[in-house]
């Protein structure tokens, strides 16, 4: 417990002292890791939780964004609702929509619940652009932060404060939120909706509410993000959104209390430097999806919470050991992975294609290298690193495996 | 007919074509442990859900206290005083036993839509979770996962579940299913301590467990109960030989 608490503080001294820390860009990374992970968090309530698995979360998150940005316009950052106040719109928005949907599609469960959530997220996606004073159409609705309380909003600095101090508030929310009777009910509609039932409970009128609690924090993380951007489209209206805080919440541990805030983070950060880097970026983030639903099914931090729960019985040295060399073996593995896919991607690219003549392909460079795609060097080189890798990690396993086996 | 607290007169249900149950008069007195024996498939379960309020009779009615049932909803039923187990284990796996009579005990206080204070910290429900943990014998598993108790512990455990609500009425569907002689016995002497001062119907095909527990005994046989009494006049009754017991328990 002290351990778990010592993390946090320093996780959280970490982030107050983050803007004397890092470039004006790494700045700008964080304020969208903060409103990803409260996204994921909010999910994280409904899916996790509760039980519910939401493809529609895109939409309260949409109109928390849309009700910032319109309240930013109607105020002007003054008056009842300055600036630094304005994502308790994007929260009261959230929460009305959360318990209109909520009401409609907890009417079912499972497979059909998120079907529901789902076409009424879509519904509100293909009614956007139609409503031009509400969603402004094609070029959206923009506004500016006005300063306040002293406060000038101008700087990075300001808004990363400002998303830190409503992001660290909400998860804490959360937390003491989970610990309420209402709270507890979210893991009793998760475990066993019907027996609850016969309990004498009134599981409808309990998946709305938590279902209205969750969109009303997914509201509020849409505020912030139109309070950042200083504008709102309604492409925050795409179902792409909606799968994101999905894979997002599943890769961090749907099921542990920080895993979707940390999936949310680590996934943002990795989508912010490798959009620069790479135009296959999704594909990547698809990969470790895929790899860690099959070898880590309950998510990173899922994982590493249930490790220090039973920890290995070859003591902690050796576990160590074992686990920097599965590191070592998979970075290998990962190193000749990203070559193949570049190198790929490259030479199927329309832009390349077009140079080739007569059967003549010039060289490609990659990693500060001239590589000819019609030679057996690259390939074989990429294939061959990501063979040994994976080789490596086969034997680091069958290893642990027999020593397991032989302690037993 | 207020000295009958469960009462089900001329019940019917029928599902399209087919009637499971057929015109069932039965008077369950208070303070009585009753058990309901039958065949395979001759509706036991289902006169169960009608009383639970998980089906509906097609017609009859279910009188709980002098009070019509039939036809509410599951939720309602139980506030009335009526709380039943499952023939198949039924709790919530994934958490703690603690947090499984939790979830049971917090109807009885009405903490259902409260999300402004701390669950652990009402006095009377942690008292209450402790006293049914001491109950059905499962304190020292407090913290173990549900889905990681042995199958009799998880019986026990939904036999607690199903006593949180304070009931007056307590239906047991099956409760020794599946269960060894040890477990069997000790199952039923957790039954006999838990029904003190409540009524109790069950639904067992142990026939040992039956007619050493019951005080009374309702025969059901395709729908329609052919003869209630004593384990004594069950066991002399010939038409019920004829029907059931005379396969199962010469």
């Amino acid at each position: 417990m002290t351990f778990k608490h010592l993390i946090l503080i320093v996780t959280v001294v970490l982030l107050i002292v983050l803007p004397w820390l890092v470039s004006d860009s790494m700045l700008n990374a964080a304020i969208l890791m903060l409103i990803s992970a409260l996204f994921a968090m909010a999910f994280g309530l409904l899916c996790g939780q509760a039980g519910m698995l939401s493809f529609g979360h895109a939409a309260y998150f949409g109109v928390g964004a849309f009700a910032a940005v319109h309240a930013m316009n109607a105020f002007g950052g003054e008056g009842l609702l300055p600036t630094p106040l304005l994502p308790l719109v994007g929260a009261a928005t959230g929460l009305l929509s959360g318990i209109l949907a909520g009401y409609f599609s907890t009417k079912r469960t499972g497979v059909y619940f998120s079907m529901i959530t789902l076409a009424l997220a879509e519904l509100l996606h293909a009614l956007a652009p139609h409503l031009k004073h509400v969603f402004g159409g094609e070029a959206g609705v923009s506004s500016f932060r006005m300063p306040a309380w002293g406060i000038g909003f101008g700087s990075f600095t300001d808004v990363y404060y400002l998303t830190l101090f409503w992001t660290l508030l909400s998860i804490g929310l959360l937390y003491l939120f989970s610990k309420t009777p209402l709270g507890r009910l979210a893991l009793g509609l998760r475990e066993n909706a019907h027996r609850l039932r016969f309990l004498g409970y009134n599981t409808h009128t309990l998946s709305t509410l938590i279902f209205a609690v969750s969109a009303m924090f997914a509201g509020l993380a849409g505020a912030l993000q139109s309070l950042n951007i200083e504008a709102a489209n309604y492409v925050v209206l795409e179902s792409q959104i909606s799968t994101a805080v999905v894979l997002n919440s599943f890769i961090g541990g749907v099921r542990v209390f920080l895993g979707p805030a940390i999936g949310g983070a680590v996934m943002t950060f990795f989508g912010y430097i490798t959009s620069d880097l790479t135009r296959v970026w999704l594909l990547y983030q698809g990969i470790i999806f895929v790899l860690v639903m099959m070898f880590l099914p309950r998510g990173i931090v899922g994982e590493i919470a249930a490790r220090i729960k039973s920890p290995s019985r070859e003591g902690l040295a050796q576990a160590t050991i074992t686990m920097a060399q599965r590191i070592v073996s998979l970075g290998f593995a990962a190193c000749g992975a990203v070559f193949v896919i570049e190198f790929l991607q490259r030479a199927l690219s329309t832009e390349y294609l077009a140079t080739v003549h007569d059967g003549n392909w010039p060289t490609i460079a990659l990693f500060t290298f001239d590589w000819s795609p019609v030679s057996v060097v690259p390939w074989a080189l990429g294939i061959g690193v990501f063979a040994l890798g994976i080789t490596s990690a086969v034997i680091v396993n069958r290893r642990a495996a027999a020593r397991q086996e032989a302690q037993a | 007919m207020t000295d009958h607290i469960l009462s089900l007169q001329n019940v019917h249900k029928s599902f399209r074509e087919a009637k499971i149950i057929q015109g069932v008069n039965l008077d369950v007195v208070p303070g009585e442990r009753h058990a309901v024996i039958g065949p395979n498939g001759a509706g036991k379960s289902t006169l169960f859900h009608l009383c639970s309020g998980q089906f509906a009779p097609t017609k009859g009615e279910i009188l709980l206290n002098g009070k019509n049932i039939a036809g509410l909803k599951p939720a309602e039923v139980n506030k009335r005083g009526l709380a039943r187990s499952f023939q198949i284990t039924n709790i919530f796996p994934g958490v703690s036993v603690f947090e499984n009579l939790r979830l049971a005990v917090m109807r009885k206080h009405n903490l259902q839509y409260v999300f402004w204070r701390s669950a652990a910290r009402v006095r009377q429900v942690n008292e209450e979770i402790e006293d049914l943990l001491a109950k059905i014998r499962l304190t020292d598993r407090a913290q173990s996962l549900a889905s990681e108790l042995s199958y009799s512990e998880q019986r026990s455990l939904e036999i607690g579940m199903t006593l949180a609500s304070d009931p007056q009425v307590i239906l047991l569907d099956e409760p020794m299913a599946g269960m060894s002689h040890e477990e069997t016995d000790y199952t039923a002497g957790l039954i006999r301590e838990i029904t003190e001062g409540r009524t109790l119907l069950i639904v067992e095909h142990d026939m040992s467990v039956v007619f050493s527990l019951a005080h009374r005994i309702s025969v059901l046989v395709y729908g329609e109960i052919i003869a209630t009494g004593t384990p004594e006049e069950i066991r002399g009754n010939a038409r019920v030989k004829e029907a059931y017991l005379g396969e199962e328990a010469a």
